[in-house]
């Protein structure tokens, strides 16, 4: 979080066009030229998985069926976490069902980085993406200004409402989770609920940029967990980065990057609130970015 | 963006201070909205196999697989009008009722066991239980054919595009309780070989073309005129275990006979024999969870709060 400049590290590099940790670059981000490669293929992949949750049912296709809270890919069960997690602490009861749907979840994340999930699945973080641009435009004509929360909060969401689920006996969240409510509707049609997701969203466009996935959404912290041990990663390469910083400028989680580029301490970006969500990579001309896997590209 | 709020880090002030007003906004607002919805205490009918109400509302987990599996697809999910319990998953027995197909298919695909997985047949099932709620208005007791009175109705309201359905529903009932004089008559009437569900369609189209007056004659000689309203029963999809029986009562007042559908204890609540009841408001209704201890003990409504 504090850059105060660390001279020891400083020295260490060698390279020149690396300005060296702590230091913010003193070109201003310059606007890079539109190249949109992987976040034009997550979206695709985002609108596949959801509008194959739709067909499986509307079409009766019956590939993936259910929806983000709980689904069978062919017959195997998956189970959002945290949605599992409320279920066994409110009815207190371990069913092997949840049991194996979280173990699937845990395996497929695990070999797709984890909170990609948010990125590259999650509906609600698509219609955030969109409401983002709107807030961005709307900041840039000074119309409104952007207030942060304390990322923090998601954890004490987690906890908090695992605890009402203890408490209550109930799946207290799961009423007013935005991305099951979305997922719902993408499958089964519009409900009242959606007016809680539409004032969510008009609340992140005026108030607080994307604010829902940074700063409140408790789901995502499940993936997050899985996103740590993951080996998919973001990559940094030290040598070819001209520490322009944009890849910052456009991260969808604040300050994952730091550790890469300005500290220069890491070659993978390790943070567990990371998305994989490539744009990063996008924005790079330098080629200092790319996805790899922590422990394979060394052995190769 | 980004860099301007890594520079100010947000202090622990302002943390706690907004941190706490989210937290309780969203419990007090949460506590608004569900509480008076809570207090509504209204059960609805739950798919087959559901737990107990308190149970089943903690370990569903709203994924609707149960509805995508539903071959006459009668679940629905509850939205915030149907109170606490958004996204679980519910039965409107009037738009339509489960028919307990076999294997269970909701059940099979019920990740949490919120439909209990030990239930295999429909018949052991425990949704609720079928309560005559408008004896008035029953045409059993009221000692009226259900077909007569049905197409009465049709007659009365004239034909409009809704009421073709209404007549291929009257017709397709009809066929089956003819008897083999009755065929002849209608194989006459019709100039057709066969009257059956094939060539329902062209007996149908013959009766717009002229008007329903022939067949209400006809009815008016049917030979099952005289046999009362049997619809819930012949429905219903444990009909060989009998849940409903007619019993011939006598009203002590006025010595006049009748005759009282009776549900029996085999009844599950599956609520077909409201889909089909043929009166305008259903003289027969689900309750839903209502056990037949209970109805013995002479409840005919059950709550929430009830175990």
């Amino acid at each position: 979080m504090k850059n105060t400049p660390d001279k020891k590290d400083k020295k260490q590099e060698k390279v020149k066009t690396f300005k060296g940790p702590g230091l913010r670059s003193q070109n201003s981000p310059q606007p890079g030229h539109a190249k949109h490669k992987w976040r034009n293929i997550r979206w695709a992949v985002l609108l596949f998985f959801n509008l194959l949750f739709f067909a499986s049912f509307f079409f009766d296709i019956q590939i993936l069926e259910g929806t983000l809270s709980g689904s069978r890919l062919l017959g195997f069960h998956m189970i959002d976490p945290l949605a599992a997690f409320q279920v066994i602490l409110a009815s207190k009861v371990i069913m092997v069902n949840l049991v194996i749907g979280v173990v699937t979840i845990f395996l497929i994340y695990l070999m797709f980085g984890g909170r990609s999930f948010c990125s590259w699945i999650c509906p609600y973080h698509w219609l955030a993406e969109l409401g983002e641009k709107i807030h961005q435009i709307l900041k840039k004509k000074k119309i409104i200004k952007n207030h942060a929360f304390d990322p923090k909060i998601r954890y004490y969401f987690y906890g908090f409402f695992l605890l009402l689920a203890l408490i209550t006996g109930y799946t207290v969240f799961e009423t007013v989770n935005p991305v099951a409510i979305i997922s719902r509707f993408i499958v089964y049609g519009p409900s009242l609920m959606l007016i809680w997701v539409m004032a969510l969203l008009i609340f992140e466009i005026l108030y607080s940029r994307r604010a829902w996935c940074r700063y409140f959404c408790p789901v995502g912290v499940s993936y997050q967990l899985i996103g740590l041990m993951s080996p998919l990663r973001i990559k940094w390469d030290k040598e070819s980065c001209s520490n322009c910083k944009r890849c910052q400028s456009v991260c969808l989680a604040p300050l994952v990057l730091t550790d890469c580029v300005n500290k220069g301490k890491s070659e993978y970006v390790n943070s567990s609130l990371c998305t994989r969500c490539g744009l990063c990579v996008d924005i790079c001309d330098d080629k200092a970015l790319s996805y790899g896997v922590k422990y394979l590209d060394k052995i190769i | 963006m980004t860099e301007k709020e890594s520079k100010r880090p947000i202090s622990r002030r302002k943390f706690l201070k907004t941190s706490t007003l989210v937290v309780t906004g969203t419990v007090i607002a949460y506590g608004a909205v569900s509480v008076p919805l809570l207090k509504r205490n209204r059960l609805l009918l739950r798919p087959p196999g559901a737990l107990d109400e308190d149970t089943f509302l903690a370990s569903c987990i709203k994924c609707g697989q149960c509805l995508q599996v539903c071959p006459p697809q009668v679940i629905k999910l509850a939205g915030i009008s149907q109170g606490f319990g958004i996204g679980t998953p519910y039965i409107i027995p009037r738009e339509g009722g489960c028919i307990l197909c076999s294997g269970l298919p909701c059940v099979l695909a019920c990740p949490t066991g919120s439909l209990a997985h030990d239930l295999s047949l429909g018949k052991d099932a425990e949704m609720g239980l079928a309560v005559i709620t408008n004896p008035d208005t029953c045409l059993s007791v009221l000692g009226v054919n259900d077909l007569v009175y049905r197409l009465e109705n049709l007659e009365k309201r004239k034909t409009s595009s809704s009421d073709q359905t209404a007549l291929k529903e009257i017709l397709t009932s009809l066929i089956k309780r003819l008897t083999e004089d009755e065929i002849k008559v209608w194989q006459r009437k019709f100039s057709l070989p066969e009257i059956s569900d094939k060539t329902l369609l062209k007996i149908q189209k013959q009766l717009e073309n002229s008007d329903l007056k022939w067949i209400i004659n006809f009815v008016g000689s049917f030979s099952q005129a005289q046999k009362t309203c049997q619809v819930c029963l012949e429905e219903c999809p444990l009909k060989d275990e009998k849940p409903i029986v007619f019993v011939k009562r006598t009203n002590p007042g006025t010595g006049q006979k009748y005759v009282w559908p009776s549900v029996r204890k085999t009844c599950v609540g599956c609520g077909v024999c409201e889909e089909k009841c043929p009166t305008p408001v259903t003289s027969i209704k689900i309750i839903p969870r209502l056990k037949w201890s209970e109805k013995q003990a002479g409840n005919q409504t059950r709550k929430n709060n009830q175990t």
